[in-house]
Formats: C-alpha cells, structure tokens, sequence
C-alpha cells in the first residue's frame, strides 16, 4: 500500500517538474508573429527593454528620468530600463538565446564582434543631425563604413595632477602645452621614494599606453586593417618611454602603490599624476574629497598632441521585434534634447558639438577632457582584437616587471596581431 | 507464490524508476544535454553571439588550432594548462597532507574544544568563495598583512612584494639565485615547444599564482578534513588496541595501521582535489583575471575568456573538451596507481 502511494506520489512529482520546465524553454522567435504574446494588455502599445549596465546611483537614477520623460510624452512606446550585473555575458546569451533586449550598450571595442556577428541594426544614420556627433566618435561606432550606433556619451583621457605636490616641490603645474621631456622631468623631481610617493601612475595597460603610440606617431595597424603597424620605430620610442619610466623608477602601477587602480592611488597621494577618464572625477569627489587637484590636457609627444576615447552607444538589436520604434527612442535619447538632459548631470559627456558651450558653461573645469574629443582616436579594432590587448596587457606587466624587453614586446603584440587580422 | 515475488520485484522496480524520475529529469536538462552541446559546438565555429543554429561545422578545427598549429592559441591554452598544472601539483598534495594532519589532531580522544576546532577548520569550507578571494586580495596588497607578517618573523628582511601583480616564476627566482637569467639560459631554454619557450615551461608558478594555490589550499582543507573524519572514525578501535598491545609507538601506528586503512579514502581525497584544481576558476576571475602576464590563466579560465570576451564558442567548447578528455585520464592513471599499492 504504502510502495502505491509513494509511486503515485513521485509520478505527481515527476509531472510537475515536467511542467514546471517546459515554459522555461525558450521560445522560437522566428515564428512568432511581432508583439502578440507578451503583452495582453493594452493593445497597441510597444514595450521596449533598454539593457545596459549599472554606474554610480546618481547616473542610474539619471537615466531612469530620461526615460520617464520618454515614456510620459510617448504613451504608445514605453520603454523599461534594465541595468544588469555581469552585463557582457547576459547580453550575449540573450543574442545567442534570440530574443535580446531591443536596446543596449554597446562599448566601442566590442563593436567589431558584434557587428560581424549580425547582431545590431545600423542605425547611425537615421539619427538627427548626424554631423552634429564629434567625428571621432562616429568613427568609434563605424565599422567597414558603417555607422552602427550613435554614441551615448563619452570619456577621453587626461593628465590629473596634485596641486599640493607640485607646489611643495616647487614645480610649475602641467598645462595643455606640456611635452613627454616636461612630464619625465616632472615626475622626477616629484618622486620621493622614503616618502612611498612616485611622480606617475601607470598601469600596465594597452589602453594607456595606445595614447603614447598616437603621440610618438604610431599606428597599430594600417588604416584598412590589413597589417600590423607595432614593428615601427614609433612604436619602439612609445613603449621605451612608458617603460622606461616605471623602470627608473619615478611611475610606478598601482598594486605597487597598495591600490586597486591608478585613480585611488592618486587619490591617496601616492602618485602626483595619473591618466585616466573623466569618470575619475566623480570618484575623487566621493572618495577623497580633499583632494587638491586639477586637470589638463595629455602632454604632446613627438608627434603632437593624441588621446584616447572611450565610448558607448545604444545598439538596436537587428532581429528585434520593433526595431522601428527603438531606433526612434534610441533618436531621442541621443537626440539635442535627450542628450541634454542626460549630460547636464556632469558625470558624462555630451556627443553631440552643438551642446559643447552650453555644458562647459555648467562645468568649466572638465574642459581639457571635453577638448580631447577633437583630437581623440578610437579604440575599436577588428573582431577578436581581444587578443592583442591580452597580448600587449601582459607584455607590458612583464616589461614593467623587467622579465621583457620593450621590443620582444612589441614583436610578440606584432605576431599575434597578425594572426588576428589574418583570421 | 514465485509470482508473487515476481510482481514484488516488478513493483519495487517501478517504484525505484519513479524515484528516480526527477533527479533524471534534471540531470538531463541540466547536464547531458549541456554536454551534448558542448560537444557538438566544439566542432562548429559559432562566435557565441549569433543564433547557435547559425553555427557553421568546421570539423576539427578548433582542436587542430588548440593542438597543431603554431599561434597564439595554442600558446594560450598550453600555458594554462601549463598554469594549471603546477596548480595542482602544489595544491593537491599540500591540500591532502594538511587535511589529514588536521584530521588526526581533531580525532583525538583526548583533545579538548573538539567541536569547535572542528568547526573553525571546516569554516573557510563554507563560506564564500568570492568574499573571501575578496579579502584575500586586501591581504596580499604590498602593505597587506601578509607582508607585514613576513616582514616581522624575518625581522625586516623580507621586502614587500605586491603578490598579486607579480608574474615572476618561483623556478625563475630560485634559478635567479644562481645566475640564471633567460639571458644566461642557453640556448635550448628558448627554443619553442608546443608555442612556449622552455624556459616558460619550466617557470613553476608565478607568485601571483602561488597566492591563489595558499587561498585555494586553505578554502578546501575543511572538506578533505571532514572526508578523512569520517573514514578515521570508521576504524574500529580494536585494531589500535591491537597495535598498540604488540608495542607500536604512535609513529608505527599512524604509517602501518591508520594510513594503509584511510587507501579508499586516500583515493577519494586526491580525485576531488585533481578535479578541483583542474577546473579552478572563480578565485582566478576574481583575484587576478588571469593575469599577471598570463600566469594565473587556468584552463577554465581560458574556456570563459574566449566564450565570453573572445567571441570564439567554438574554440571555448573545444578547451572544455579537452580538459574534460584530461581530467579523466589523469584520474583514471592515479586510479591504476593507487590500486596497483594495494597488492
């Protein structure tokens, strides 16, 4: 009797586990006619998801009101905003998974994979006034002539000096018109190795070290991607003089300087300079309010003036459902007006030149980030460039480390770059 | 009457299918058809972006890429499994040692607080994986606790080192004692195998990497203790009774009584460890990201870096395999060593 009942329990058992697996399949997207399932309420309104990944509260809490400011004056599309954790890995199995969010963040160096694999919609454009975008960002967010998707905001490097070192030790501060002769010198006079203090914090990173490639007059690659351009002489003098300054000791990274990253070790006085975006600025004013700093442009190398920039934009994805409705929330988020409302926060960068004056009305002393836009390069390359930033990440931990040479680097980054392109 | 034991049996079969009914389902769903399609995406090139169905089949590849051609792929996954290798061989066999030794001592008869010393062993068992290599990390910063401990039992000798940012090889350092350099090696030393330099391959682990083996080490103790408890008080007492009245001193007892009766368990110990450090990966994606320099890049590293950053499924699914094809060999090789002791 009791066997029976235990048979006839595990049966229930087994059918609703059965049950209870079947809608967690995911369903065929293909087939499906568009809109028809999801929503049974209210006919004829379109739901989008915008996916992205969280920033600071007060940016998050931003970007929640520019959508509501969307979805109040467009009752018929109503956008649901979805920031995540662990945002690269949830954003390719819902692609792979076929029904992705139908907008989402898009980081320049990962367009190339994305873009290759068919997964956005080129939508750039269709947008507003494109020419208003800096050129520089267009280019970040083009591919093989394509402008896939128009630039959320941005960030480009500059150099971050402490005030109080400089004047203690006597030096005039850095300016726009500085040079890599000014900067070695600066951080020499500034180290002071009893004191734990370095003149220059760097890490061992391609994406610092590229600015130093574009400044010597350095390419990575040939404009039409069809070769490795790391074998130069120019490429030699930007990595021998990155080098050389940690190994002479006056830069140093910043585990060697008990931080997490060279922003916190410039924060703890441990560093008097550092490159880094302007995302370091909100994190000074949380983290080390008394900071006495300032900011200016990156110094010049050899061949003049280059920076970095840094760079989302909002993707549609090319098999979502109402991809005509998202390009045009996508139109208004980095429209004049939507673009407007989410910069004038300070934390992010307009795109668009025509909102430059009015913002650096509001906050004169981000200038030298906002100026590096006219003369910032992209960091986008070919797909699978991941790669070579592995490669050049882990050659410059080992040159910093004095394991490699600043040439076998550059010869190892050059070959690998090759199979890269070649691929 | 046979029948009736007949349709007893068949019965009791029934009722054991259903049993087992949804423990099948889910391990269906959940594990032979994951693996079903790791296999099969092993041999496709699918990027992991688009559609799989979108996947082309490329036959084998991914798996000549891994294995025969020269390129940094290849380099890639023999220095993780280069990595991954001197992982377990320092973790393992310190990890058993250690786990035994703590389970003699809590076994005791005689020992006082035993349930709290057999808690506070077993804690770091428990906990998370990820607080705790966060705290690990703050431990091994250049004026972390770990150096500043060093410093104080060598009296100011020992110079900090950032532990996780330093690539440097142990081998490296001890052949640097002695004037070895990768400048004074000769010239066999650099020469490639399989995409590596020699003079890589015989690096030992970087001291970034022997940070991650002393946290891993330590997280995995308590379970080994407690396995090895368990196997400890399974051992009648008679025979240390019996031991003991033949005139074996403590030494004697442990290397010819207990040791030789805790083989099974002994076994059991080392295969979960061999399997634990083969697929290590949540302390590497959290401490150190596979770097410095590569040198904490583990083989399942490696599979997520280049399903989830890399864009190559294909080649991800490939590694998996092979450290799957790895695992299995190296456990059924130790199987065959420790039942050939028994004889």
């Amino acid at each position: 009797m009791k066997a029976k009942h235990l048979a006839l329990f595990s049966v229930l058992l087994a059918v609703a586990l059965v049950l209870a697996a079947c809608p967690a399949q995911p369903a065929a997207p293909a087939a499906q006619p568009p809109a028809a399932a999801e929503q049974p309420a209210a006919p004829g309104v379109i739901n989008l998801q915008l996916m992205g990944w969280a920033s600071s509260d007060a940016e998050n809490v931003r970007l929640q009101e520019v959508v509501d400011g969307w979805n109040a004056a467009n009752p018929d599309i109503q956008v649901t905003l979805n920031l995540v954790p662990d945002y690269d890995t949830k954003l390719q199995t819902s692609l792979a998974g076929g029904a992705p969010p139908d907008i989402f963040y898009v980081d320049s160096f990962r367009l190339p994979d994305l873009a290759a694999a068919g997964a956005l919609l080129p939508i750039g454009d269709q947008m507003t006034n494109v020419d208003d975008f800096y050129p520089s960002l267009r280019d970040a967010f083009t591919v093989d002539g394509v402008f896939y998707c128009p630039p959320k905001d941005f960030s480009t490097l500059a150099l971050e000096y402490n005030i109080d070192l400089f004047d203690a030790a006597g030096l005039a501060h850095p300016t726009a018109d500085w040079t890599w002769e000014d900067l070695r010198a600066a951080a020499e006079a500034l180290t002071d190795k009893d004191a734990g203090v370095v003149g220059f914090a760097i890490n061992p990173d391609f994406a610092r070290w590229i600015a130093f490639l574009y400044q010597a007059g350095g390419e990575v690659t040939t404009p039409d991607f069809s070769a490795m351009t790391l074998n130069t002489p120019e490429a030699l003098t930007a990595m021998e003089f990155y080098v050389g300054l940690v190994r002479d000791g006056v830069a140093a990274p910043a585990s060697d300087l008990d931080s997490g990253w060279p922003g916190e070790a410039f924060g703890k006085a441990r560093a008097a300079m550092t490159m880094e975006g302007n995302w370091i600025v909100p994190y000074l004013k949380d983290q080390f309010p008394n900071l006495n700093y300032g900011v200016t442009e990156l110094p010049s190398g050899p061949a003049g003036k280059a920076t970095m920039a840094f760079t989302v934009c909002y993707g549609v994805a090319a098999n979502g459902r109402n991809t005509e409705a998202a390009t045009k929330v996508v139109d208004y988020l980095t429209g004049p007006v939507g673009m407007k409302a989410w910069t004038d926060l300070g934390l992010a960068m307009p795109t668009r030149q025509s909102l430059r004056e009015g913002w650096l009305a509001m906050y004169p002393e981000l200038e030298p980030f906002l100026n590096g836009a006219e003369y910032a390069r992209k960091w986008q390359f070919r797909p699978g460039f991941a790669d070579v930033l592995d490669t050049i990440n882990s050659g410059l931990q080992e040159a910093f480390s004095g394991l490699k040479t600043p040439q076998q680097v550059l010869e190892e980054a050059q070959s690998v770059g090759e199979q890269v392109l070649a691929r | 009457m046979a029948t009736g034991i007949k349709q007893q049996d068949r019965q009791d079969a029934i009722a054991g299918w259903l049993f087992m009914t949804p423990a099948l389902f889910l391990f269906a769903f959940f594990v032979f058809i994951p693996i079903f399609f790791a296999v099969y995406f092993s041999f496709t090139d699918w990027n992991g972006i688009s559609p799989p169905t979108e996947a082309r089949f490329i036959g084998a590849e991914n798996f000549r890429v891994l294995l025969l051609e020269d390129g940094i792929r290849r380099a890639d996954f023999f220095k993780a499994l280069k990595n991954t290798a001197y992982f377990s061989l320092g973790v393992v066999p310190m990890q058993t040692a250690l786990a035994l030794l703590l389970a003699v001592v809590v076994n005791q008869r005689r020992l006082r607080f035993k349930g709290f010393f057999r808690t506070a062993y077993y804690f770091p068992s428990i906990t998370s994986s990820i607080a705790i290599s966060m705290l690990f990390l703050f431990l091994y910063q250049r004026n972390g606790l770990v150096n500043q401990v060093l410093q104080t039992i060598t009296f100011g000798l020992w110079q900090p080192i950032a532990w996780m940012a330093d690539p440097r090889g142990l081998f490296h350092i001890i052949f640097g004692w002695f004037g070895l350099t990768l400048e004074t090696a000769p010239d066999w030393m650099r020469a490639n195998v399989l995409s590596l330099p020699v003079w890589d391959w015989i690096s030992g682990p970087s001291v970034a990497l022997m940070g991650i083996m002393l946290l891993n080490t330590w997280t995995t103790i308590g379970t080994m203790m407690v396995i090895f408890l368990a196997a400890l008080q399974d051992v009648p007492r008679e025979v240390y009774e019996a031991a003991e009245i033949d005139g074996a001193n403590g030494r004697q007892i442990f290397f010819s009584v207990t040791l030789p009766l805790l083989r099974p368990t002994l076994f059991f110990v080392v295969t979960l460890g061999l399997i634990g450090t083969f697929q290590v990966f949540d302390q590497v994606y959290v401490m150190s990201a596979g770097g410095p320099a590569k040198t904490t890049l583990t083989v399942a590293y490696l599979v997520y870096r280049n399903g989830f950053t890399n864009s190559q499924m294909g080649l991800a699914a490939a590694i998996a395999l092979l450290l799957f094809i790895i695992i299995f060999t190296l456990t059924l090789v130790q199987r065959r060593i420790t039942e050939g002791k028994k004889e």
